[in-house]
């Protein structure tokens, strides 16, 4: 996986850039409006991350520069503009998704993927990790080809755990990618736990290894190892 | 008690005893002036009857003449010389009136005689009576012309004053409106709309920049939180940490979750304010509510929550996204200050959505609940989220309400 960070912010960038940056990505970086310019007009990639506010210059542009010359890449918008006219306006000019800052890196990477497999040429919709597969349009799992019923909370966790795998991956942002907003109504994470039970009963029930693993008591980490 | 009332009444007091002193001292003037008139012609009389005493020796004859009567009486002993007030018999009208007499003595023939002469002064106080009624009537026509120059000049020397005021109570500060200066050529009505103007649009300026500075400070926080967050999430990544640094990564990791959810209230609530975000579309209110009841479905089961519903259908003209944080942040704070197996009960009618729930036993309507940053003590909320509501209510005219009843915390948006 190619991806090309445009960010200004040289502390949010080299976070993004040692995240992502592992066996089979490729993450390059860049923190002005010219360079970036220069990179989408020479080079393809499977996903920009692209704040919208660089200097000399606004990653909207960039943007409209991409869809203007259908370009195929995929592009998620980082903005501390949590105002609606800016998502809506980045989203009416093609962008694929848009997130908030401040934000988790292992939200950020389950929504990256999320538009990769979208993008992928060959319309693959299944997800494979070792013995699993997730089928993205039934929203289904099956472990060695055997059907687990999983409900849709289940569903959407693992998904991020797979998405974020051999990552440490915080309550914090669990609760936050499954519940938004209204997570404030919970007085602790605890109810974390009982899901996390359930999908590694169901999934060894059906045959599969338990991937995953209790983290200092922060988070979890969803992991072959 | 308006200006113009007490400066009638003060006016109107001043007037009435300045009146009634000048009319008590110019009947006393004019009685004194008119009594010494009087004492004079019984002087005049008095002397007559020396004169004749003189010449002739004998008292001189009484003879009945208009408003005038003498007698004398022989007396042993002296008679003081004094003027008295008196009655006067009116033989004509055969009635006492008031008169006014001379005592005097003579003496004839060796032999003491006092003098009474006595002249009626009924003339004398018709003249008072007249005085005094003309007095009154100018109190009266004097009073009469105050009063229409009040009411017709009055009220419209001060009608740019009124208009100025009805701007003042009308002014509000995170509406548009400036206030206009009225038309007047009276100089400090002039000073005045000049003040009320410059006042009012500094006013405007002052809350703007401060508006603009929150939301400002909150938007420059974000990146440096963004970062905050990156480093953790990229440090937790590192292996090998030890029970005492996990206990402490995760304090910091729940600080930074809370100093990011309030910057984002902070933003909200002024982006509300500022009618930035805003709009109408029609939103399916049950629809809406039901969603979010399921989303919330596992936080209050976790708790052991029950919930009931009655919702009837009902549509509102809102932007969506700003009910749909209305609706978290009721059903949120509904389950986060409820009781473990406690009761929330949802009812949608045509007129009023009411969220009620159990928690605290304790009536909260004193509190200021809708005041930014008031909250519990326990709580680790934002205290902004019942701000950001009765903001949201506001904008749609809406009504927010709190009440505490049966032990049920309610409230109600009433359309």
């Amino acid at each position: 996986m190619k991806l090309l960070v445009v960010e200004d912010e040289a502390g949010l960038k080299d976070s993004i850039r040692d995240y992502f940056t592992e066996a089979g990505n490729v993450c390059e970086t860049v923190s002005d409006y010219g360079l970036a310019m220069q990179k989408i007009n020479l080079y393809r990639y499977d996903c920009i991350i692209l704040d919208i506010t660089l200097p000399n210059g606004n990653g909207l542009d960039i943007l409209r520069t991409l869809k203007t010359n259908r370009y195929p890449d995929g592009v998620l918008i980082i903005s501390a503009k949590n105002s609606l006219d800016d998502r809506l306006q980045g989203l009416d000019l093609g962008a694929d998704d848009y997130l908030t800052k401040p934000f988790h890196l292992s939200e950020l990477r389950a929504r990256v993927m999320a538009i990769t497999r979208r993008k992928s040429f060959d319309g693959n919709h299944i997800v494979v990790f070792n013995e699993l597969q997730l089928d993205m349009l039934a929203k289904s799992v099956s472990a060695n080809d055997t059907p687990i019923k999983f409900t849709k909370r289940e569903y959407d966790l693992l998904l991020y755990f797979i998405a974020n795998k051999g990552k440490v991956v915080t309550k914090n942002a669990i609760a936050e990618h499954l519940w938004g907003d209204s997570i404030d109504a919970a007085n602790n994470f605890d109810f974390i736990y009982s899901h996390i039970k359930n999908i590694r009963k169901k999934l060894m029930e059906a045959g599969s290894k338990d991937y995953i693993h209790a983290a200092y008591g922060m988070g979890y980490k969803f992991s072959d190892q | 008690m308006r200006l113009f009332t007490r400066y009638y009444r003060v006016n109107l007091i001043i007037t009435v005893v300045v009146l009634l002193f000048t009319g008590i001292i110019y009947y006393w003037a004019i009685s004194l002036i008119l009594t010494s008139q009087k004492d004079k012609d019984l002087v005049v009389e008095e002397q007559e009857v020396f004169e004749y005493v003189r010449i002739n020796h004998r008292l001189p004859q009484v003879f009945q003449s208009k408003d005038q009567q003498i007698t004398f009486t022989p007396v042993h002993s002296d008679v003081k010389r004094e003027f008295i007030t008196t009655d006067y018999y009116n033989p004509k009208e055969k009635e006492n009136e008031n008169g006014r007499g001379l005592v005097s003595s003579v003496q004839v023939n060796g032999v003491n005689y006092k003098i009474l002469v006595v002249e009626s002064s009924v003339e004398t106080d018709d003249l008072v009576q007249i005085i005094f009624g003309i007095t009154i009537a100018v109190i009266l026509l004097l009073l009469l012309v105050l009063f229409i120059a009040n009411r017709l000049i009055l009220a419209r020397i001060w009608q740019p004053f009124y208009g100025i005021l009805q701007q003042v109570k009308n002014f509000n500060l995170t509406g548009k409106a400036e206030i206009d200066p009225q038309p007047t050529n009276i100089e400090e009505f002039e000073e005045l709309n000049m003040a009320v103007s410059s006042m009012s649009a500094r006013v405007q300026h002052d809350y703007n920049e401060l508006k603009a500075f929150t939301e400002n400070a909150s938007h420059e926080l974000l990146t440096p939180i963004a970062i905050i967050n990156s480093k953790l999430d990229t440090l937790i990544q590192t292996e090998g940490f030890n029970e005492r640094q996990s206990v402490l990564l995760n304090d910091v990791y729940t600080s930074v979750s809370r100093l990011t959810r309030l910057n984002q209230s902070m933003l909200l609530l002024s982006r509300i304010e500022n009618q930035i975000i805003s709009g109408f579309e029609p939103v399916n209110l049950k629809w809406l509510v039901t969603e979010k009841v399921a989303q919330l479905q596992e936080l209050y089961a976790d708790k052991d929550i029950k919930l009931n519903m009655d919702l009837q259908e009902k549509e509102i003209q809102c932007s969506r996204y700003l009910m749909d944080i209305l609706l978290n942040n009721l059903l949120v704070n509904a389950i986060k200050h409820n009781k473990p197996g406690g009761e929330i009960i949802i009812i949608l009618t045509d007129s009023r959505l009411e969220i009620k729930n159990t928690g605290e036993d304790k009536d909260l309507s004193g509190n200021d609940i809708f005041k930014r940053f008031s909250k519990s003590a326990s709580s680790e909320g934002t205290g902004l989220g019942l701000t950001i509501s009765a903001q949201i209510c506001d904008n749609y005219g809406f009504k927010l309400n709190y009440s505490y009843k049966n032990q049920y915390h309610s409230f109600t948006v009433n359309f």
